[in-house]
This record gives C-alpha cells, structure tokens and sequence, in this order.
C-alpha cells in the first residue's frame, strides 16, 4: 500500500452528495441484558440508496467504537469532511447504493443521538448518567433490530462491520439468522484479549481519575475533557500499527517547541489533536459504557464458541489485517476456524497493511475488489 | 507460476471428480482460485472449503461463492477435529510443504481420505534433461528456471509409493496420466507417467 495506490480512481463511481440523518423514537420500554431499561429508545440513523418494493435490497453498516451513523456524504456542500467509510459506501462502490438501501445507525449507548448514558431521560428531565443500564453488544444489535422493523425490514441482504461493528455483526447472525442474507466482519474477533482489556481499562481510569467526572454526574461545560482526550490519545496508538506510525511521524519535529515539555515530535501534536478534537464530538460517559461493552463480549461463552456459532445460517466473509494488534489477525481467523468446524459457508481473508487496526478505514484496492467479490456474488 | 494452460493446470479434476461421491464434505488445501470446489460443487452437491495462502486467489474464491480460509496449509488443519472432512485433496502441493510427512498425515486425520496429486519428477524428459544436458527442465510444468523458483521438494511416483508403505498408508484408486496430463498412464509409470493421484487412507 501507498499513497498512490490510496488515490487511484475507480471508473464509474460516484458520490451519495449530500445526507442529513432521521430519528426512530421507539415510545416503548426497552429492556437490556442486564435487566435494566429505558422508556423510550432513541436511534440516529442515516440511509443511502433506496430500499426497493420488496424490501429485500437494504445492508446495515454496523460503525465502530467512535464511529457513527455518518459513514458516506456530507452534510452540506461547503463541508469536506466526509462520511467515516464514504469510499467504500455510493454508487459503483463495492457496498454500491445504486443497488442496495444503505443503513447506518448510530450504536445504542453512544452519544451522536441514540440513547445513551447523555440522553436526557424523560422520566427525570435529566441525563441518566451512570443511571444508564450496563450495556452489552446484544443491546446493540437488538435496537437496531428494533429500527429496522420500523423500516418494514425483514431481512436484510447483509449486515456489514468492522471492529466493534464486526461484533455487533457476529451477534447479528448469532441472535437473528433468519434475518441477515450475509455478513462482512472485519477486524475484530471472538473476544478481547487481556491487552485490549489493559489499554481499554487504561483508557477508563484516565476518565474516572479525571476531578471532571464528578461519578459521572459531570455538566457538558464541566466535562472530564482532560481524562477524555487522554484516553483517545492512547487509543489512537493501539488503531495505528508501528511500521505505520513510523513511516508518518518518524522522528520528525516541531520548529516551535521551547520548553522542556512543549510539543516537540510530530507524533505527539498529532495524538494531542486527535485527544482535543475527540472530546468535542465524544461523551466520557459513553466511551466508558461502549469500551465496558466490548470487554465483555465474550462468543467463547457461555459454553463454546462452536456453540455460540451453531445458530448461524448466513454465509459469512470475516477479514482480518496483518498489521492489527489490537485485534490480530489470530483473532478473526478463530471466528472462521469455528465456523468451518460447524460446516457453515464462511471465509477468511488476511491483508497485508501497514496501518493497523485502521486498515479497514483505509481505501485499498484489494478490500474494495474482496468486499465487491463478496457482495456482488 | 503453475502452468499457462487451463487444460494442463487442471489436469488432475476429472479423475478427482470421478472419485468424489456426491454431497461429500471435502477440504481443498492449496485451492487457487477455486475452480475445482466450484466445479464439484455444481457437479456433486459438496460442501468444499479451499485453503490458499495468496489474497488474489482469495478474492476469486469469494467470487465464486467457495467458502475459503486464507492461510497455510498445516495451521488450518490443525483446527479442525478428526475426520471433519471426507476427502482432503492435496492438488500439486506437497512439494511445497516444509514438513510433508507431517502435512500429510494431518490430513489424514481430518479427512477420511487423502487426495494427492502431483508432478512426477521421474518422468523420462526430467531425467533426460538431468542425465545429458545436466541441467533441469524448463517447461510448462516447470516454467522458472531455478533462481525463479518458489522452493520445492519434487519426488516420483517410485519414491511416493515407497513412502506410503513405510508409512502404512493405504493406496486405494490410483491413475497415472502420461506426459500430456490427459491420456492415462498404465505401463511404467514412475518413467512414463507425467502426473500421478492417488485416493489414500489411515491403514487402520
């Protein structure tokens, strides 16, 4: 991969324009996992392309941690920045729009306008905060399951995630077979392991110990922005790989920097940004409950993996990247393993990118050619 | 590079086809693009996973609805459970394996039975080749010379029986193909025989 190979265009595609996102207010009680429940759920959700009369045409995207319903067009024509996965989502583009009703949902328990522990709770006229059910990927996938009944779909032509997206997508088929035509996970895995644990819990601690966070009673003019940011910063470097980090920074350094501590290496202004730049757009509290969330997901238990898997009927496509640590290519391929174990229709793909977790935001032609292979079969 | 020729690098797919029972459950270990699977598939209702290490011949078995494991050969047939599989084919890869004797004997734990084909180096135009030029052949089976050439570890239908023996592993249907790959073989064979695949399984 390089930058070359990033930029080269692909003939007859286009771009989804301009979006703007829709809500589904479900007034009914919704109940978690864990026992909990909400009077009413809340889901953002953005579409692309147009569900066809039988209704048999739509692929949900499922986003990752930080992710959002946003992943293709802008919202308006001054903005640049577009959609998280707007070169793989349009017309002609390997999840292509002129064919298929695109469905992207702002994951429950995150704060870009789905409940979650910011939403306000209209039993109390205030944020549930910490009041906010424990939260696990089945909730996810269970509210957007809920969303797609109000969109009158039964069964989907495929659901489609990467990261904390491929495990909502693994319980998709898990807990709704008859319901998902096919699946695409990409990098993620059965489970965390002990170190994505140790990073996430790492990352939970610098909010927590953060005076800001008040128990997670903070105002949003008061926030744990410091905790916040800390915590993204050291995310940031477990999605980016070494040699990746390594060919963008290398030693490189700032002019400016006089004191001691200022900002000296490149590297550093970059993860100071992306830690300022985060806590403008994320909330403490549902990073917390998001990172809690993907701990726990565990399809090794309660009893096997196999067993956790039996239920699947869909044929499945799971890609892991060589260059991810955090979810390594060991993990992905477990999923498989056990999926051919059971006799299913299952696949797994491994490319080798330099860019670590975030390979599969990354525009490669390999990827584009597997996911178009894949969808369009 | 296998050879150019479909006919050629397909050589061995009618007599595997033969062997193949309908609805079999087989594992397809260096499966290329997956037209064998595919073509099994649609002829005999199998359910067939290929096994290839290259993202390219990946992508392609995607495409044709194979379901596929990228990876090396041995890893992924250490995840499975004994006799997971009726038939695990083995076509023109043994030579590439680091460890053969332990590849295929894995193998042959997960499959019920063992499907090997393979070039056989004995042929009479290598050992012409070897004897009077003192060089190795370059054909179209052999396409590199030797600098261009991925490693390998070519052996003769001689040397392979002899294996199987030592071994105690059970021939059952056997052809030898001549130097064309089509016509068989059935006079001479570690002379005359161009390609030879054998059924195998565990003597128990």
């Amino acid at each position: 991969m390089n930058d070359s190979e990033q930029a080269a265009l692909i003939p007859d595609e286009g771009e989804v324009g301009i979006v703007e996102h829709q809500d589904f207010v479900s007034a009914e009680r919704f109940r978690f996992e864990s026992g909990g429940s909400i009077p009413e759920l809340r889901q953002r959700y953005e579409t692309y392309g147009r569900l066809n009369a039988a209704k048999d045409n739509a692929i949900l995207i499922c986003h990752a941690l930080t992710g959002d319903h946003h992943c293709a067009g802008v919202y308006s024509l001054e903005e640049r920045k577009q959609g998280w996965w707007n070169f793989m989502v349009g017309p002609g583009k390997p999840i292509n729009t002129s064919k298929y009703f695109v469905i992207c949902s702002n994951a429950l328990g995150g704060c870009q306008g789905s409940s979650g522990p910011g939403s306000i709770n209209p039993e109390t006229g205030k944020p549930y905060n910490l009041d906010f059910p424990k939260l696990t990927v089945r909730d996810m996938v269970r509210a957007q399951s809920l969303l797609l009944d109000s969109l009158g779909i039964e069964r989907l032509h495929a659901v489609v995630g990467g990261s904390m997206g491929g495990m909502q997508t693994m319980q998709w088929v898990i807990d709704y077979p008859e319901r998902v035509g096919r699946y695409i996970a990409l990098a993620c895995g059965a489970r965390h392991t002990a170190q994505a644990i140790a990073f996430n819990d790492t990352g939970r601690q610098a909010i927590i110990t953060d005076p800001g966070w008040q128990q997670g009673n903070y105002s949003t003019d008061a926030a744990p922005d410091q905790g916040l940011a800390v915590a993204r910063m050291m995310a940031h470097i477990t999605y980016l790989s070494d040699v990746g980090m390594q060919s963008k920074f290398g030693r490189k350094r700032r002019a400016s920097a006089k004191e001691h501590f200022d900002v000296e290496f490149e590297v550093e202004s970059y993860l100071r940004y992306q830690g300022k730049s985060f806590v403008t757009r994320f909330d403490a509290n549902s990073y917390l409950y998001l990172t809690k969330a993907l701990d726990r997901f565990d399809l090794h238990s309660p009893e096997s993996l196999d067993a956790t898997l039996s239920p699947v009927t869909a044929p499945g496509l799971v890609v892991g990247f060589t260059s991810d640590w955090l979810y390594p290519p060991q993990g992905n391929r477990e999923l498989v393993e056990a999926l051919l174990r059971l006799g299913k229709d299952a696949s797994y793909a491994e490319l080798e990118m330099d860019y670590g977790h975030d390979s599969f935001l990354v525009r490669a032609p390999k990827l584009y050619k597997l996911i178009r292979n894949f969808l369009e079969r | 590079m296998p050879p150019q020729s479909a006919k050629k690098r397909q050589a061995d797919f009618q007599v595997i086809a033969r062997w193949v029972a309908p609805g079999e459950r087989i594992l397809d270990l260096g499966c290329g693009r997956g037209i064998l699977l595919e073509y099994l598939k649609q002829t005999k209702g199998v359910y067939g996973v290929g096994v290839d290490v290259d993202i390219d011949r990946v992508s392609s078995c995607v495409k044709r609805s194979v379901p596929v494991y990228q990876g090396d050969a041995h890893e992924v047939l250490r995840t499975f459970q004994d006799d997971a599989f009726d038939r695990v084919i083995f076509s023109r890869t043994v030579e590439q394996f680091d460890n053969p004797d332990a590849t295929l004997r894995e193998g042959l734990r997960v499959g019920k039975r063992v499907t090997v084909g393979f070039v056989n180096h004995a042929y009479w135009k290598n050992r012409v080749s070897a004897a009077f030029r003192g060089r190795r052949i370059v054909n179209e089976v052999y396409p590199n010379p030797w600098y261009a050439s991925l490693s390998a570890n070519p052996f003769s239908v001689a040397e392979f029986e002899d294996y199987c023996q030592q071994k105690h592993i059970k021939i059952g249907n056997k052809v030898y193909l001549a130097g064309d790959w089509r016509r068989e073989c059935k006079f001479l064979p570690n002379l005359l025989a161009g390609y030879a695949i054998y059924d195998l399984s565990s003597a128990d």
